[in-house]
């Protein structure tokens, strides 16, 4: 496979999985209202998780890493799901419970922090500064896989698990429980006054997100074999908000846009141009430049992003005939059907 | 005795609060309110501006915490009980100045009130999705008729935020009635609204009333008041001034000068 295709496939691979990302945030943040700061964290938790049960024990591998059981694709990725889901658990009961989303996003970041040096630092848990690596490819032993065959094959398996993720996580925005995280993000103190337990539906939303999170950094450490803390600085959670902000935040095919331009073809893209052999290292520096440049105009000018979050329209159409309508009006006590104005069923 | 009178000695009271406090940095807003609201009747809170009736209304509904004293619901101690507990029991409120949920739509803000949506639980959108489905059509057709009667019917695929004053105003009351409260605590629902729809929303609150609702309403119009309450509690300095019929009321020299005077003074200059 020439270069270029290995390139293009890769770009893909980062395409889907930062869809994946994106949507996690999106409904913690853009949905709910949570500005979870600490976002790439569950992505890194995630990661390790997956990688470190399909790896077998860690004795003799001259690793050090926690787990190490031989857990096959994907059940390690669902692992590694849950498990980031696990965190934003404790997380959650402990501070969501009691702070304003303010504080709670300085309490994230602090969080974000600790997770870190505690990766970083604490080698018995995940092979500390040199993180894991020597990760299982899923599947290709069973399918017969080269190095070279196994980068479009993950690119596919990427695009099939964003596929089943987006269409779980619209049923999911679409549904009762959807508005009521929208509710929640645009005045929790009235959705309290309608009767939602708003510390409830805060924490589904949560656990929700985190799962998204664990997916995406699952198939990460899976794509590249390794993960390491240089892979997660804590300010990589800025690229995922820059992600939902470009894309249009409350909106899932607003995730895949936002994904494409800034991931795919700020942050990647530029990855693979050649050096300025003058100037090592000042593509990104550029890039992150351009980035942030983006996100301020983008802010500026289209704050509601590249696909903004749609008005769901109501559902009355030839289903629902004015006359249900009329007659429910009725007995609610309403006017009689003269009142009624006509093209009332668009 | 006019007390007694103004709601019958028959009377269930629904609300009843007693003692309540509340300081915002030592400056005491409430300060021993007691009163009850009787069931199945317009009540008005009335009093200067200032004199705590929001706050009450914010400690009744749950979305503040008094300092001290005790608020029940029907034979219930709801005292600071958190909002949504106590939205669950039957109470719903509106705000003095609105609160519209602004991304969402007309439609969309009615439809977040309904208790126990079996759509709201993760577990029921994916194994119950026709349950899911059939409730929120119930919802759907409910919610438009509601929207009808209070005349947003065509307003329904509007995000909130882009009503008109009177028109939040209409959408506040509609979405607490979609929740279909046994209680409503209306804070200044008719402030700022023009002479027509002060009729209307009259009006409305008059049905509620036919409906079996009880509503609790902050009002400084004693014209409104005088139309279509059935019962008033004055509250001045945060504390029960007194409570009554309107026409008793206008006879008490400590409520006209606490209050009745100062707006017979206003609506003669305005
Ligand atoms: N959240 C608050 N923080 C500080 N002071 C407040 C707050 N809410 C009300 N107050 C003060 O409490 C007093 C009563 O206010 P309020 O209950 O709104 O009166 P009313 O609704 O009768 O006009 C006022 O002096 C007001 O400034
Ligand atoms: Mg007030």
């Amino acid at each position: 496979m020439s270069a270029f295709w290995y390139y293009v496939f890769t770009l893909l691979f980062f395409l889907f999985d930062y869809f994946i990302l994106a949507m996690g945030l999106n409904i913690q943040y853009g949905e709910t209202g949570i500005l979870n700061f600490a976002y790439i964290g569950f992505v890194a938790i995630g990661a390790y998780v997956t990688g470190a049960v399909s790896m077998p024990d860690s004795a003799g591998t001259g690793q050090h890493y926690i787990l190490g059981l031989n857990i096959p694709f994907p059940i390690n990725l669902i692992i590694g799901g849950l498990t980031a889901s696990a965190l934003a658990l404790i997380v959650a009961l402990i501070s969501l419970r009691r702070l304003r989303t303010d504080y709670l996003a300085m309490v994230l970041i602090s969080l974000s922090l600790v997770l870190y040096d505690i990766c970083n630092n604490f080698v018995p848990l995940f092979n500390g500064a040199d993180g894991l690596y020597n990760v299982p490819e899923p599947m290709a032993g069973v399918l017969k896989l080269t190095t070279n065959s196994f980068v479009p094959f993950f690119a596919g398996v990427a695009g099939v698990v964003a596929l089943i993720m987006w269409f779980l996580m619209s049923r999911i925005t679409r549904s009762p429980l959807g508005r009521t995280f929208r509710a929640i993000r645009d005045d929790a103190g009235v959705a309290s006054a309608l009767g939602k337990g708003v510390f409830r539906y805060q924490l589904t939303s949560m656990l929700i997100g985190s799962f998204y999170a664990g997916v995406g950094g699952g198939l990460i450490i899976q794509f590249g074999g390794s993960f390491n803390p240089s892979a997660w600085l804590p300010g990589e959670t800025f690229v995922i908000f820059a992600v939902i902000i470009v894309g249009g935040v409350g909106n899932n095919i607003g995730m895949i846009a936002g994904s494409l331009l800034v991931e795919t073809l700020l942050v990647h893209l530029p990855a693979f141009l050649p050096s300025i052999p003058s100037h090592p290292g000042l593509i990104e520096y550029v890039d992150a430049m351009v980035i942030g440049i983006l996100l301020m105009v983008m802010l500026w000018f289209r704050p509601q992003g590249m696909i903004p979050e749609r008005i769901r329209r109501s559902p009355i159409s030839a289903s629902t005939p004015l006359s249900s309508v009329t007659a429910v009006a009725a007995r609610a006590g309403a006017e009689p059907l003269s009142t009624v104005e006509e093209g009332g069923a668009s | 005795m006019t007390d007694q009178e103004s709601r019958g000695s028959s009377d269930e009271m629904i609300l009843t609060c007693e003692g309540l406090t509340k300081a915002f940095l030592g400056v005491k807003a409430v300060n021993g309110a007691t009163f009850e609201v009787p069931k199945g009747k317009i009540t008005a809170l009335i009093g200067p501006n200032g004199a705590g009736k929001t706050t009450v209304v914010n400690i009744l509904s749950g979305a503040m915490t008094s300092d001290s004293g005790t608020t029940h619901i029907g034979s219930t101690d709801v005292t600071n009980w958190p909002s949504y507990k106590i939205a669950r029991l039957g109470l719903m409120r509106t705000f003095q100045l609105s609160r519209e949920l602004g991304d969402l739509t007309v439609l969309e803000n009615l439809l977040v009130a309904p208790k126990h949506q079996p759509g709201e639980s993760l577990v029921n959108i994916f194994l119950r999705p026709s349950l899911v489905k059939r409730v929120e059509c119930e919802n759907v057709e409910r919610a438009l008729g509601i929207l009808q009667t209070y005349g947003l019917y065509d307003l329904r695929d509007n995000r909130a935020r882009e009503l008109s004053g009177g028109q939040k105003k209409l959408l506040e009351i509609s979405r607490g009635v979609m929740a279909s409260p046994t209680l409503l605590l209306l804070d200044e629902p008719m402030a700022g609204v023009n002479p027509a729809l002060i009729e209307r929303i009259g009006g409305y609150i008059l049905d509620l009333k036919a409906q079996g609702v009880t509503v609790l309403m902050i009002e400084h119009n004693l014209n409104v008041v005088e139309k279509i309450c059935d019962h008033v509690i004055v509250l001045a300095e945060g504390k029960t001034l007194a409570t009554g019929r309107l026409s008793d009321l206008r006879a008490n020299p400590e409520v006209v000068t606490a209050y009745l005077g100062e707006v017979i003074n206003a609506s003669t200059h305005s």
